[in-house]
């Protein structure tokens, strides 16, 4: 094979690993989109908070010591050790539930029957209200985050890679991280261990019946309130996974609430009602970035194109097919 | 979610006996008055429904019948009046503690899940008999297994009961209407109800469809013994199926009694022809 097809399948994989990532974020707005209707703008703030949540247990942070130090005059950082990465990451998800819990008590309970648009509103408040907590509860700076998640260049296969190469090329093998490896696998099982549990449980039922239709699923005995504490903790818990790969990649920082926004595109891709949708849609616009940016950008626009390109293509799918590739079609009656 | 351990066998299957005989009142309809605004859909409206009958509501188009069931379904909160289930008073309740009591219902304009097969549809009938908490049904081991095997058995009786074998796994969005209804019922069934609301199970259905859901209705009244309140527009299908029948029309009562009596009653003749009252 000559180099240039290995350079294209290895930015290909690339792309498809980005895209695992992006579908993660995804996966979370879909969920609670088809169980209640509501765009939850703040599902990247939630994968914030739930890696911010994670490191401050993991590394034994006080929450609220600036605070507490600013008030008391003290100097508290830490409470001694650490805490055992699983332990914390089930800590973190008891935390998640827990906030599920607060969401539908304070928030959506007080909402329901309201123009989707208010309840937009209503998510985007909380984003803003969740993304200042995290900051209160555990300090702006950067963390590194490391449960144990192998990362860094697999060398086995940049070695059976560059036999691939005709003989005399100067070829060195591909690079791909273990980690997105990882990210890719975890993915997999996420979602397949979801759509088991949705197709095969009563609760999974009771969800696709509420995302099916509201009065019907009332009239069966579904509690719709029930049905949404547990959708947002589901959603919490897609939060803490695409938290801890995204923290794991690029360390737990304040710009990760904004993999949010690449959300978007990936939905109006893949429709805002699938999850495979979400899934197919995120590893499109993975593969989709990468290749415009090696083949358009570097070459003629001087790069960049990565930035921008998903929300153009996102764009060109508005205009053509606007319920995405495995959306519902959207028939409105007048 | 309820965290109930309790070994497989003891899993309730049927609803508790409730004390109430063959006869007596099931469920007590007294002064409902609701509104929407200034619109009075139902006006100081009182029947009640027996254990064991079948019970028509009928009336011309707009008179109250749907609001009245979404009265006792838990749907509309009535301004006034109080329900008595299964000597249970109360006025107000969500729909879906209404269910956990025993009401289950199906629609004029069916609501089934679409996307879903024909066995999920009746499945989510019993989801107040499903007790399982959420953790054990992720596990899919032990409890929750046998638990949704125990259901699945008795969602294949409800299957054969209703002669649709042939199409329990078919998505419900693709069959024709009237086989929709027949898992609408299915559906409701499986609830095990204590009472059966059922707002126009024949509209839309050619003669034959009509012949068999009376045939199915007439026997989940006898062979179950449940007790049935339905809507219909069809009169003959209302005479013959019919214990007692109340009659509404501009969201008042009219009428009360058993189809013979309804039939001659001079007010209900009036309504049906469109003659004006004076008030």
């Amino acid at each position: 094979m000559s180099p240039a097809f290995l350079n294209f399948i290895e930015i290909f994989l690339n792309g498809l690993m980005a895209g695992v990532m992006y579908s993660l974020v995804a996966l979370g707005f879909v969920l609670i989109f088809k169980a209640s209707g509501i765009f939850n703008f703040a599902q990247g703030v939630m994968a914030l908070f739930a890696a911010l949540t994670l490191v401050g247990l993991q590394t034994g942070q006080v929450p609220f010591s600036h605070l507490i130090n600013a008030i008391f005059g003290t100097e508290i950082h830490h409470w001694g050790g650490g805490m055992n990465s699983f332990l914390a990451i089930l800590l973190t998800m008891v935390i998640m539930i827990v906030m599920a819990f607060l969401i539908e008590k304070l928030v959506l309970k007080h909402l329901v029957n309201q123009e989707p648009i208010i309840l937009f509103m209503a998510t985007i408040g909380l984003a803003y209200f969740l993304e200042g907590l995290g900051d209160l509860m555990w300090g702006s700076d950067v963390k590194t985050l490391d449960v144990g998640i192998p990362a860094g260049g697999s060398f086995w296969w940049e070695d059976i890679t560059r036999e691939w190469a005709a003989s005399g090329s100067e070829y060195y093998g591909m690079y791909i991280d273990t980690l997105d490896v990882t990210a890719t696998i975890v993915a997999i099982i996420l979602v397949v261990a979801l759509s088991l549990f949705s197709q095969y449980t009563a609760t999974g039922r009771a969800l696709r019946a509420v995302a099916d239709d509201h009065q019907a699923a009332m009239s069966v005995g579904i509690s719709l309130r029930t049905i949404w504490v547990i959708v947002w903790s589901i959603a919490g818990f897609v939060a803490l996974v695409a938290g801890i790969m995204w923290g794991s990649k690029s360390g737990v920082q304040f710009s990760l609430s904004l993999i949010a926004l690449k959300a978007l595109p990936v939905l109006i891709l893949g429709g805002f009602t699938s999850i495979p949708g979400a899934i197919v849609g995120g590893l499109i616009i993975g593969v989709a970035e990468k290749l415009a940016e090696a083949y358009i950008g570097v070459p003629y626009l001087g790069g960049a194109v990565e930035n921008w390109f998903a929300y153009v293509l996102a764009l060109a799918f508005l205009l053509f097919r606007p319920q995405g590739l495995f959306g519902d079609k959207i028939i409105e009656r007048i | 979610m309820n965290v109930h351990l309790k070994p497989a066998q003891e899993i309730r299957m049927t609803r508790p006996d409730d004390g109430i005989k063959k006869g007596d009142p099931l469920l007590i309809v007294d002064n409902i008055t609701l509104r929407f605004g200034g619109v009075k859909a139902i006006s100081n409206i009182s029947f009640d429904v027996r254990k064991g009958e079948i019970r028509a509501i009928i009336g011309p188009n707009g008179a109250g019948k749907t609001s009245m069931l979404n009265v006792i379904n838990g749907f509309y909160h009535p301004q006034e009046g109080t329900i008595t289930f299964r000597g249970e008073k109360r006025n107000k309740m969500r729909p879906h503690v209404a269910a956990n009591q025993g009401i289950a219902r199906t629609f004029q304009n069916i609501a089934l899940f679409k996307g879903m097969s024909v066995l999920d549809n009746i499945m989510t009938g019993r989801i107040t008999l499903q007790k399982r908490n959420m953790l054990w049904q992720a596990l899919w081991r032990g409890p929750a297994e046998n638990e949704e095997l125990e259901h699945r058995r008795s969602v294949e009786h409800i299957i054969d009961f209703l002669e649709i074998e042939a199409i329990r796994k078919t998505p419900v969005g693709r069959l024709p209407y009237g086989l929709q209804k027949r898992v609408e019922l299915g559906r409701a069934l499986a609830a095990e109800p204590a009472l059966l609301l059922l707002d126009e199970p024949m509209a839309g259905m050619n003669l034959e469809e009509k012949e068999d859901m009376s045939r199915f209705i007439l026997d989940v009244n006898q062979q179950f013994g449940t007790t049935i309140a339905l809507i219909e527009h069809d009169m003959g299908v209302v005479m013959d199926l019919s214990d007692r029948v109340v009659v509404l029309d501009y969201g008042r009562k009219i009428g009360d009694g058993t189809p013979d009596e309804v039939r001659n009653n001079q007010d209900v003749i009036d309504a049906y022809l469109g003659i004006s009252h004076d008030e």
